[in-house]
């Protein structure tokens, strides 16, 4: 750009001159610019006096590697190309297959384009996106494929590439429409073969669906199912037997679905009107939707439902009455107890009439909430069970409350030997209870349980841990006892048998190796190696040093570069991962992101070194980066790279190193070429490009 | 009207799920033979531990790292955490209880009407998004509260969150929209 205003005299009379390249200003005569760069185009003269234009057309897809001469491939054309070239190619193929046009086709090349360049496609299947970029096509263009079609030919969930495109619809802001099941109808209709009728009957499966969805049977179904539906009706107003295997084989939905929309469809009022009429007029009256109506039902239901159960307590109440009777006769007829139990009956005779007049549904409730340490007497069962004349089992539910009733009398003591027994919070639980705790003696487990417990509240506890509302009885309720153990063990090595063997194989494995010196140590996944920092006392060694380390890039010549008498600025290789940086971690590839990973010498920070050297640093790695990727994460690196960077050149004049990093660049930004001017064939090629280069 | 209409709304947490650390080692084979209610799944490395008190599921790795789910509000669910932190003490860990951290609340909410969700789509793009192939119903994220809305033609709402407040702002947030593309009801049809 030529300067409006000469900067010494402030004169605006600047003279520009392409020819020479330069702009001088016409008051004080100083020189602004020089070597302006002219973009014009140069025609050269061709054999025969006609006149060429000097350049070549580059494809607008911005190849990385422009081909030159006759135009050899995969002259280690970058990767992003190659990723590029293999989308298109499943693009085209997948396309075909769906009869996609040309012009779906690359439209979705461009959407798969944009996705790279945002990295949707890492971590997913290359081919999961491209179906995804042609189903976003078929949605923003309306044609009539589904995402099922998709999952058929690639043999894919249907959920998982429809969580990719989600995903690509989101990140891309390209807002679908939503599917219209009328686009279906006449893909529909056409499997179908109606033959010459074909276009009445979709046109009628039409007015079947807009009908639908005016009912509001459409919102959250799958549109494929209305179409199904749509059709058969259509195909039978018309006379054509279509039976529900044939439709379902083309709508690809289930049987019992097509069933479901024909009768609700067949419950709206337009569903009652013969042919003549539906086809005459259109409804105003709208319904409500399906699940609606059943809503509603389930409402009256669960009413219904209310009021049983108030009438069944009703009756409950009267039979607890009754009950109560029996039991006062109970007390009576029962056997003695003896022993340890003489004290709680002294006790239940004077808590027991608090207890009866209570309503009897309150009590499971109760018990619940009290401490879950109740005792209760088998002997006690039994013996009722006996006066009964029946067995344990046949005990009503109603009984056993009865007798819960007198325990929570009993519940103060706990302490006791005796042979107390656990209890779950309700009854039900114990009729229904597991093996484990419930029928197995426990006389040590309270008392030992209780010991710990005072221990443990002696130990040293965790200082953090805060007790309040803990009951610590009720948490060793969850807690097995030695002899449980022992069985659970039992039972535990017994299931998992199989298991342990596996582990025993392995482990055997890894000892026979160790013997034999063999053994690798395989940690699964281990963060990845840092490397020591290189000390060395030149440039040279420290690049030496750190190309032992690692073989970075194959693209690289490293002989090369080793004669090389240059303190470059940065590493030379290509890096490799860095410790990853928490915002950038998701964004860096494997190859180059980040800083400049320069251990090459520790001699000075950069900090030390002018100015002037800093942009050639921090700058090499936003050279390559713009060169590889769409240029969304320059400023990453920069500020990354420089805090990283403790190592970088020394010895030797500012101005040289300069030049040399120049060179350096130079070398890099074109390893492609320096490859080849150094005679190094990894691509077959032989011939030698000078141009430009 | 909108405001009053809050008030009438129910939202029922159903689940919350929340982590904490007991910052020592943890062996599980011990846990999975000394405890009740326990399922010990060693291919995967994990215990799965019950509790009855509060309602709740535990997911216990070695690591000393678990996760609480299937309480019903956030007190339950650290209630629940140092039960369990308890009851491994109890076993003989040394178990220090750090790092308590709700970190998933869903909850239901129920419209009195229904929903167009074309409608809605259509009004909310890009923030809500509706595949009718995929899944009957509607998402609404919300960014800024991290959370995510499913929105049902019946009306009935699930609300997913990393707290309860964010839940309850969400569904203040999410009501408005939703009464916009209500659908009128009619006429109560016969139930046949």
């Amino acid at each position: 750009m030529s300067p409006k205003a000469c900067k010494n005299c402030g004169s605006s009379d600047v003279d520009v001159d392409q020819a020479r390249g330069d702009a001088v200003c016409m008051g004080c005569g100083s020189v602004l610019e020089d070597n302006i760069i002219v973009s014009e185009v140069e025609f050269v003269e061709s054999g025969g006096g006609g006149s060429l234009a000097v350049g070549q057309f580059v494809s607008s897809e911005g190849n990385k590697n422009p081909v030159f001469g006759e135009g050899h491939h995969g002259i280690g054309s970058e990767s992003r190309a190659q990723t590029l070239q293999r989308a298109k190619q499943h693009i085209n193929t997948l396309g075909r297959q769906l009869q996609m046009n040309q012009h779906c086709l690359d439209t979705a090349y461009n959407f798969y384009r944009m996705a790279l360049g945002k990295h949707l496609t890492r971590g997913r299947k290359a081919l999961h996106v491209v179906a995804a970029c042609l189903y976003l096509v078929c949605r923003t263009e309306g044609t009539p494929h589904m995402l099922l079609d998709f999952s058929d030919v690639l043999q894919v969930n249907v959920y998982v590439l429809g969580r990719t495109f989600l995903v690509l619809s989101r990140e891309l802001c390209i807002n679908a429409s939503a599917i219209d099941p009328c686009l279906y109808i006449p893909r529909f209709a056409q499997k179908l073969e109606f033959g010459d009728k074909n276009h009445e009957v979709s046109m009628t499966a039409l007015r079947l669906v807009q009908r639908m969805k005016r009912d509001w049977m459409h919102t959250g179904r799958r549109p494929s199912g209305l179409c199904g539906a749509a059709l058969l009706v259509a195909a039978r107003m018309h006379d054509f037997c279509r039976t529900t295997k044939e439709i379902i084989k083309v709508v690809k939905v289930c049987e019992s679905t097509l069933r479901k929309r024909l009768t609700e469809f067949q419950d709206t009022p337009s569903g009652q009107l013969t042919i003549e009429e539906f086809m005459r007029q259109d409804l105003d009256q709208e319904c409500d939707p399906p699940c609606y109506t059943t809503g509603l039902k389930n409402k009256k239901y669960q009413q219904l439902e209310i009021e049983l159960e108030k009438k069944m307590e009703d009756f409950e109440e009267e039979i607890h009455c009754y009950e109560d009777e029996i039991d006062a006769e109970l007390q009576n007829c029962r056997p003695k107890l003896k022993g340890v139990y003489a004290a709680y009956t002294k006790e239940t005779a004077t808590e027991v009439p608090e207890e009866v007049g209570g309503d009897a549904i309150s009590t499971p409730s109760k018990m619940a909430a009290a401490t879950d340490e109740e005792q209760e007497e088998e002997d006690e069962l039994e013996a009722v069970a006996k006066h009964f004349g029946k067995q344990m089992s046949e005990l009503t539910l109603e009984a056993l409350i009865k007798l819960e009733q007198k325990t929570p009398g009993e519940e103060e003591e706990e302490e006791e030997g005796g042979s107390p027994k656990r209890k779950g919070p309700t009854l039900e639980s114990i009729l229904g209870r597991m093996p484990t705790a419930s029928t197995l003696g426990l006389p040590e487990s309270i008392s030992k349980c209780i010991g710990e417990e005072k221990e443990n509240d002696g130990a040293a506890d965790s200082g953090e841990l805060d007790l309040s509302g803990i009951d610590d009885k009720e948490i060793e309720l969850y807690l097995l006892d030695d002899g449980e153990v022992k069985v659970k063990t039992a039972l535990w090595m017994a299931e998992n048998s199989d298991y342990l063997k596996q582990l025993k194989e392995k482990e055997a494995k890894i000892a026979k190796e160790k013997e034999l010196g063999i053994y690798k140590e395989r940690k699964p996944r281990g963060p990845s190696k840092k490397h020591p920092p290189i000390r060395a006392n030149t440039a040279d060694e420290a690049i030496e040093k750190m190309l032992e380390q690692k073989k970075i890039s194959s693209k690289i010549n490293y002989d090369v570069l080793k004669d090389l008498n240059v303190k470059p600025g940065s590493s030379p290789a290509r890096q490799p991962d860095t410790p990853k940086r928490e915002a950038s971690a998701v964004k860096l590839t494997g190859r180059n992101r980040s800083s400049p990973r320069a251990p090459l010498s520790l001699s000075t920070p950069l900090s030390t070194l002018g100015k002037r050297l800093q942009p050639f640093i921090t700058g090499l790695p936003k050279k390559k980066m713009a060169m590889e990727q769409a240029a969304a994460h320059n400023p990453l690196p920069v500020p990354v790279g420089n805090p990283d960077i403790g190592v970088v050149v020394e010895s030797g004049p500012v101005v040289y190193d300069d030049a040399a990093e120049e060179e350096e660049d130079e070398e890099e930004e074109t390893c492609v070429s320096a490859m080849e001017l150094l005679g190094s064939n990894d691509y077959g090629s032989d011939a030698d490009y000078d141009e430009g280069f | 009207m909108d405001s009053s209409n809050d008030d009438a709304l129910d939202i029922i947490i159903t689940n919350v799920v929340a982590t904490f650390r007991t910052r020592c080692h943890l062996n599980l084979r011990t846990i999975a033979l000394e405890g009740t209610n326990v399922i010990y799944k060693p291919e995967v490395g994990k215990v799965l531990m019950k509790l009855r008190k509060p309602k709740i599921t535990a997911s216990i790795w070695s690591s000393g790292k678990i996760i609480c789910t299937g309480a019903t509000s956030e007190d339950d669910a650290k209630v629940g955490a140092r039960r369990l932190a308890r009851c491994l003490q109890k076993l003989g860990f040394k178990v220090r209880f750090s790092a308590f951290k709700v970190v998933n609340v869903l909850a239901v909410c129920s419209m009195p009407f229904s929903i167009h969700l074309v409608d809605f789509t259509k009004n909310n793009r890009p923030i809500a998004s509706y595949e009718p192939e995929l899944h009957p119903a509607a998402t609404y994220r919300i960014k800024h509260l991290k959370a995510t809305i499913q929105v049902f033609s019946t009306g009935s709402l699930t609300v997913t969150g990393p707290n309860v407040q964010n839940v309850a702002t969400a569904v203040e947030q999410v009501y408005p929209l939703l009464f916009e593309c209500r659908k009128p009801l009619r006429e109560k049809r016969k139930v046949n």
